[in-house]
């Protein structure tokens, strides 16, 4: 599966309790299309959606939190993986998308690759955590497990490469920021 | 004498709900007395590995009404350029940043912090950073005066510490 048909398939997983993080490029670009809005869509800042997302679930445990990064952009901030699973916070869940590739900017090679992801993730002590291909066969059972098991998960997909064309956001970041706040009363 | 911890983290705990950063010896009294007050105090606190790292910490907290604080030497200053640039001030949001002053001239034993000492305020300035001294007298008006221009502002506010001011 591509990264697009993924995070179409999130649709069926999230409410009103939810607050995803996007990282940068063709990732916010899709969530903001395809998944309810508001939410943060990260424009830059590469290396940052993790570190984000855990300043949201320790200061929100009544909600649930749902990171969506790349490959290029986790190995940039890799070190708040690690952050995240000394702290465990339950409500935070990290969905990496790796398609082996800085796609945004032209599909240049990352080194994801030398990482093998179940052994990593298993060293972290996270109950819930999973590294599998997105495929039409896989991804019912593993989006219902990273979701509706509660506590810290993180599911690692390999993906095709590809994406849809679609258009820019439109807002500006003050505005993203200004509707996305507005969700907090 | 420095600065008073118990009111000084008693300030901190009134007007901000998170703390992230990473060390520089120039706090260690302040953490020693944060990392005791934990589960005493509603504030939380989170130990970042990169400074860039607690800026996003910090993010997470301001997109939700909620107010940060974070801490770092000036050496971390040149890890958050695009965390400010392309996050915090693209965005518009508020938190209070304690940058301890390396590469003055009791460094000088120090020479890994002495070229960003000597361009730390044509940085911040480049940066586009308000910034304050942190001042053992007037520490209380220097905070309050950092925490007008954030929530003014909608923008991070720096607090420059010298050696001395929040540990021995």
């Amino acid at each position: 599966m591509k990264g697009y048909e993924v995070i179409l398939k999130l649709q069926e997983y999230l409410g009103e309790n939810d607050l995803i993080v996007s990282s940068n490029g063709n990732i916010s670009r899709e969530v903001y299309h395809y998944l309810p809005k508001p939410q943060v869509y990260l424009r830059g800042s590469m290396g940052l959606p993790v570190g984000v997302g855990l300043g949201l679930a320790v200061m929100n445990p009544e909600k649930r939190i749902t990171v969506i990064t790349g490959d290029g952009n986790l190995l940039m901030g890799f070190g708040s993986v690690v952050t995240v699973a000394y702290y465990k916070p339950n409500n935070l869940k990290i969905l990496i998308l790796d398609n082996s590739q800085y796609f945004t900017t032209g599909g240049q090679q990352t080194v994801s690759s030398a990482i093998n992801y179940s052994k990593f993730l298993d060293s972290l002590n996270i109950m819930n955590f999973q590294s599998l291909e997105a495929s039409p066969s896989t991804v019912n059972d593993s989006l219902d497990n990273f979701f509706n098991t509660k506590g810290l998960a993180i599911l690692h997909y390999t993906i095709e490469e590809g994406k849809k064309e679609l258009s820019n956001i439109p807002w500006h970041p003050t505005k993203i920021a200004d509707k996305f706040l507005h969700r907090f009363g | 004498m420095m600065i008073n911890l118990y009111e000084f983290t008693g300030f901190i705990e009134e007007n901000f709900d998170l703390v992230s950063g990473v060390p520089c010896s120039y706090f260690k009294d302040f953490l020693s007395y944060l990392t005791n007050q934990e589960g005493v105090s509603q504030l939380k606190h989170l130990i970042a590995t990169r400074e860039d790292e607690a800026i996003a910490i910090a993010t997470g907290a301001a997109l939700s009404k909620k107010r940060a604080l974070v801490y770092m030497q000036n050496s971390g200053v040149g890890n958050i350029g695009d965390a400010l640039t392309s996050l915090v001030q693209l965005y518009k949001l508020p938190m209070m940043i304690l940058i301890s002053y390396r590469g003055l001239i009791e460094d000088i034993d120090f020479p890994e912090h002495s070229i960003m000492g000597e361009i730390n305020n044509s940085l911040l300035e480049s940066l586009n950073l308000r910034y304050w001294d942190l001042e053992i007298e007037n520490w209380q008006k220097n905070m309050k005066n950092a925490l007008t221009e954030m929530k003014d502002q909608s923008l991070p506010v720096v607090l420059m510490v010298k050696q001395g001011v929040l540990s021995q």
